[in-house]
């Protein structure tokens, strides 16, 4: 089962009518190298860069218009700002204190949420960030050393084995491997299937089990993917709260509510507290916050 | 391994303070680590702490991260104009007019860091004609610039 009218089919049978849209180039500003993110923003327009501030982010700005690529200058080579889809600026986001934890940052490369991990955190604490293949954590490494980022050790390993690490983390981001969607490949409805959908919703309740073994006793996990399919968002995080002791903390951010029932399937009342961003100026998004209960609740 | 890194730096004519218990080796990189990293990096790590360069055919490259930390010292630097720092993080050699301002060594066949007039360091180069004199024409050669990041990922 694939195809356009298969999935925009499932897409409005959740709620969302399929329209091709184009999300809007944005950037972050790391303020660990920008003392203000004005400041930035007044070197941008000076080299003629049109920015828009993203109303739901801190330190996000859209890029309007540029009559080159931003991924060139020499603000970017010095690591003032990142750039990151408005919405993939959310779950980093979404921590309580990040500054001197140990966060897990579990599927790391290219690198852009853990850069602004270590914002959020100004270099203290420390960052651990995993992944599985050698280029992208040369990509991983290029990233931090560009955004002089301080607090962070990399190693490639799988995500799945994390607990081979033998350490604690006060917080976990999982922003899974996923199957994307077809605002970021314009041929997604010709390459992916249902089964590749459910393949990947099954690796990502693994690396959510392995989560659960290195998050501290009431620690966070926050889990994102760039995927509209249910089954990768929704549906595993129902599964992690009734088989993994995890809940679902109320977040304060940009998205609609989580879907609580879907293709006939009832989800536990507490999925509303997840965010789901169906396409448009930016990509597609979901993002929630769990909690690992503490041993005595 | 704190030798290579001291002697690199010594050629800006300044030294840095490292302590070598916070100097790890990858292979041909180095790193540096504050106390608490140190606590959880195991042997397999692939990147840890501020990058500081590697050795290749027994050469350093330093990272941007260590060009800027020996900036914010006294050491030998040139200030270049907007357009010559365009051109430099292309990996252009800078014109003599391109140079705004000189502290340290004037002299031919030094090394001199490259910074833009945010006072942020662009890379480094070596100086080619005595910068006291007035001449016309290239004046330091781009060693290293920036731009790096951007070809070294093509």
């Amino acid at each position: 089962m694939s195809g356009r009218e298969f999935f925009t089919h499932r897409y409005e049978r959740i709620g969302w009518k399929y329209r091709n849209v184009e999300p809007k180039q944005a950037i972050r500003v790391n303020l660990i190298n920008a003392r203000k993110a004005a400041d930035v923003v007044t070197r941008l327009q000076s080299l003629g860069v049109q920015l828009e501030k993203v109303p739901f982010l801190e330190n996000g700005y859209w890029i309007c218009k540029s009559e080159f690529s931003v991924g060139s200058t020499t603000e970017y080579l010095l690591g003032l700002y990142s750039i990151q889809d408005a919405a993939a600026q959310i779950p980093a986001s979404l921590f309580t204190e990040t500054e001197d934890k140990t966060v897990l940052d579990a599927c790391a490369a290219p690198g852009g949420k853990t850069v602004q991990l270590a914002d959020l955190m100004r270099n203290t604490g420390a960052i651990v960030g995993l992944d599985v293949k050698r280029e992208r954590m040369v990509a991983l490494s290029n990233q931090l050393e560009r955004c002089r980022v301080k607090n962070a050790i990399t190693c490639l390993l799988d995500a799945r084995n994390a607990s081979r690490l033998n350490l604690g983390f006060d917080q976990v981001l999982l922003d899974m491997p996923c199957s994307g969607s077809f605002t970021m490949d314009r041929n997604w409805f010709n390459r992916r299937t249902i089964e590749d959908v459910e393949r990947n919703a099954a690796s990502q309740r693994e690396i959510l089990t392995e989560a659960v073994k290195v998050v501290r006793d009431g620690g966070e996990i926050v889990y994102s993917t760039c995927s509209l399919e249910p089954e990768e968002d929704e549906f595993n995080v129902d599964w992690a709260v009734r088989n993994l002791g995890l809940r679902v903390e109320e977040v304060n951010c940009y998205g609609h509510e989580g879907l609580t029932e879907a293709f006939d399937k009832r989800l536990d009342n507490s999925i509303e507290n997840c965010r789901r961003i169906w396409p448009g100026q930016t990509q597609g998004f979901f993002v929630c916050k769990l909690r690992r209960s503490r041993a005595h609740d | 391994m704190i030798e290579t890194i001291n002697s690199f730096v010594s050629r800006f004519g300044t030294s840095i303070r490292l302590d070598k218990n916070s100097l790890l080796k990858k292979q041909n990189r180095y790193f540096l680590v504050d106390e608490n990293l140190k606590r959880l990096v195991s042997k397999d790590f692939f990147h840890a702490g501020i990058y500081l360069g590697k050795t290749e055919n027994g050469e350093f490259i330093p990272s941007s991260g260590l060009l800027q930390m020996v900036a914010e010292g006294k050491a030998n630097k040139v200030v270049v104009d907007e357009k010559t720092e365009w051109l430099f993080i292309c990996g252009r050699d800078i014109f003599r007019q391109g140079v705004i301002r000189v502290q340290g060594s004037r002299r031919k066949g030094d090394y001199t860091l490259v910074l833009n007039r945010h006072r942020e360091c662009l890379g480094f180069g070596k100086i080619l004609f005595d910068l006291s004199r007035e001449r016309e024409g290239v004046v330091i050669e781009n060693i290293f610039d920036i731009g790096d990041f951007l070809r070294r990922e093509r």
